[in-house]
């Protein structure tokens, strides 16, 4: 095998060294070279995937020493699945900023590349490592990137919704670095098989305070209330592509860890609870948030936590349904989310203010836009043909098989508060009188190509959601076998 | 034996409590620092105190009292015993150099708040709110 996973890595940090020296030879370097990088990602997720399937998971060493004791990257269905969606969702996210910022001037587009390369690779590091002191590292690579990001924008507020997230941030780094320390003292490894094997000799208060400050540090990163206080203000102040990338890959791979450190490492009592009832609150807070936004942006910010807390409560539920239907859902979340922002930002592009109430009529201006933020809303919400729909009805299935009917009845509630305030948007779009003068910002053609993609996705799986289900059928089976998982990397190589 | 190693022996649990008490208060402060003050370059150095209590912790708990330096060299192969563990040292410099760039990252964006704000308390930074 040629292409192993440590690819994810390498080439995105290569190139990252390399773009300022190419800037030299040609000044578009800065924009293509992370277009090539991440479609290289998109080839070794499928090179990847298609492996794996025929002969089983794959764990890397690094440095060439074996795996309890140096660093591996591991790829299983399950970490392929979700590391294969972020590297795909990254290559259209780059393609649809890959016009968008030609204002920039030729340094700051670098600075915006550079960082935006490495939020996603970063993502693509926490999803397929197996040791949690590089988990951290890759979390600090994220968060640096995040941080400069949402402060790009010289002329917004993006100093201060920066300046919050990084000081969250590094109250998470601070709180996982605490986390790995008991770990290590308690079992001595800092390879995440080799800690769930050792777990159940560890005593189970020390299990608990390790427990509570990996939840604290990794919650920050996957949006979980009430530690979600910085989303709103950073997927705002952000330039588009951030957003679509925090909603679609940044979370993703916060959930991630999350899971991988309640479902693998700890195994203790209750944490299933807690989830459940910790995304139920945040999904509820968050919806009720939504409703109230005047700002186009941050309503998307506040319906994206309010779905991160519907995955949280399915991984909560944490039957073999629920997990599929979570990672469905993360999926569809992933998808809709991007789609929402990337035809979201060129309504405000085309307003004075960035207000939902003047986006009046803006269908005669937009149609081809709007019609995709309809598709995308309606998807959203979980109409029967869109992808939205089988997502949240594995979700409702699985809640329904385990008898927690307030968690339906909450689940549907919140589904009526987010027809009511995307239809309020949509409803403005599309039948509202129109005012003004006709659209001065049309979509590029390359922004065009990456939301037909997103919206033909979105049909295509609600059509036929039997083309992607076996990957997460699979993907939810390789999470939920912790004892194969443990018994594969100590002694696959 | 030099005269400071056999005061190091006699005061081995003072030592030991001194050092995991340093790292705890240091912890402390700079989370008092971060959530109390209200100027951004103080919270800013709370959270490097607290960085650097957590990364004393890290250090102090990888420490076998009289111990030597992780390295086998000739004549002195059966060391392994009595030899520190080194992967809280890697770590801890990984970290450091963490806390570092998040530092510099947050100082350059105080400075760009004060441009932006003219004012470097952080009460005075509200044109975000929900």
């Amino acid at each position: 095998m040629v292409i192993t996973p440590v690819h994810y890595i390498i080439a995105p940090l290569i190139a990252a060294f390399a773009i300022p020296l190419l800037t030299k030879i040609h000044k578009d370097a800065a924009r293509v070279v992370p277009g090539i990088v991440l479609f290289y990602n998109v080839i070794v997720s499928f090179v990847l995937m298609k492996h794996i399937r025929e002969h089983g998971m794959i764990s890397e060493v690094l440095a060439g020493w074996q795996a309890p004791w140096g660093i591996n990257l591991v790829v299983t269905p399950f970490t392929g699945y979700l590391a294969s969606m972020v590297s795909i969702l990254g290559f259209i996210i780059w393609l649809y900023g890959f016009r968008f910022k030609r204002t920039l001037k030729g340094g700051e587009i670098k600075f915006y590349e550079i960082l935006q390369m490495m939020m996603i690779a970063g993502s693509i590091g926490i999803i397929i490592t197996g040791d949690i002191f590089n988990l951290f590292v890759f979390i600090e690579i994220v968060g640096i990137s995040a941080f400069s990001l949402t402060a790009f924008y010289r002329s917004r507020d993006g100093a201060e919704a920066g300046f919050k997230y990084l000081l969250i941030g590094g109250f998470a780094s601070a709180f996982l670095l605490l986390g790995i320390i008991i770990i290590y003292t308690q079992t001595g490894s800092l390879n995440m098989a080799q800690i769930a094997e050792r777990m159940p000799d560890v005593p189970q208060q020390m299990k608990i305070i390790a427990l509570i400050f990996f939840l604290v540090a990794l919650g920050i990163e996957a949006e979980m209330f009430p530690l979600n206080g910085w989303a709103p203000d950073a997927y705002s102040q952000a330039p588009t592509p951030t957003s679509a990338t925090f909603a679609a890959v940044v979370s993703v791979a916060g959930v991630y860890a999350l899971i991988r450190v309640v479902y693998t490492m700890f195994d203790v009592e209750g944490v299933n609870n807690y989830l459940m009832i910790m995304g139920f609150v945040s999904m509820l807070i968050a919806e009720i948030a939504a409703i109230s936004q005047k700002n186009l942006k941050r309503m998307l910010a506040y319906s994206s936590m309010g779905q991160i807390g519907l995955v949280l409560i399915a991984f909560g539920i944490g039957s073999k349904l629920a997990v599929f239907g979570a990672l469905f859902l993360m999926l569809n979340h992933g998808v809709i989310k991007s789609l929402l922002f990337m035809t979201g930002s060129y309504f405000i592009y085309n307003t004075e203010d960035k207000k939902i109430k003047s986006l009046n009529g803006i269908y005669k201006k937009l149609p081809f836009v709007s019609f995709l933020f309809g598709l995308g809303a309606l998807a959203l919400i979980g109409f029967p043909p869109f992808s939205g729909f089988w997502s949240k009805f594995y979700i409702l299935m699985s809640a329904a098989d385990e008898k927690y009917i307030f968690l339906i009845i909450g689940i549907l509630l919140v589904t009526v508060i987010e027809l009511t305030y995307y239809l309020r948007v949509v409803g403005r779009i599309f039948f509202a009188k129109e005012e003004g003068e006709p659209a001065s910002h049309k979509p590029s053609v390359n922004a065009i190509i990456a939301m037909s993609s997103l919206a033909l996705f979105i049909i295509v799986i609600g059509v036929y959601p039997d083309l992607i289900m076996p990957h997460i059928q699979s993907a939810a089976e390789a999470l939920l076998d912790k004892s194969n998982y443990i018994q594969q990397i100590l002694s696959l190589n | 034996m030099t005269e400071f190693q056999i005061l190091f022996e006699q005061h081995k649990d003072l030592i030991t409590i001194a050092v995991y008490g340093t790292s705890i208060a240091l912890i402390v402060i700079g989370l008092y620092a971060v959530l109390m003050k209200k100027h951004l370059i103080k919270i800013v150095i709370g959270l490097s105190i607290m960085d650097a209590g957590i990364h004393l912790l890290f250090v102090a708990i990888g420490y076998i009292s009289g111990g030597t330096a992780p390295i086998f060299s000739r004549g002195n192969e059966n060391a392994g015993a009595r030899m520190v563990d080194p992967v809280p040292q890697a770590l801890v410099l990984t970290a450091i150099v963490i806390g570092f760039a998040i530092t510099a990252l947050a100082l350059s964006l105080i400075i760009r708040l004060y441009k932006h704000h003219h004012t470097a308390n952080i009460d005075q930074l509200n044109s975000l709110k929900w």
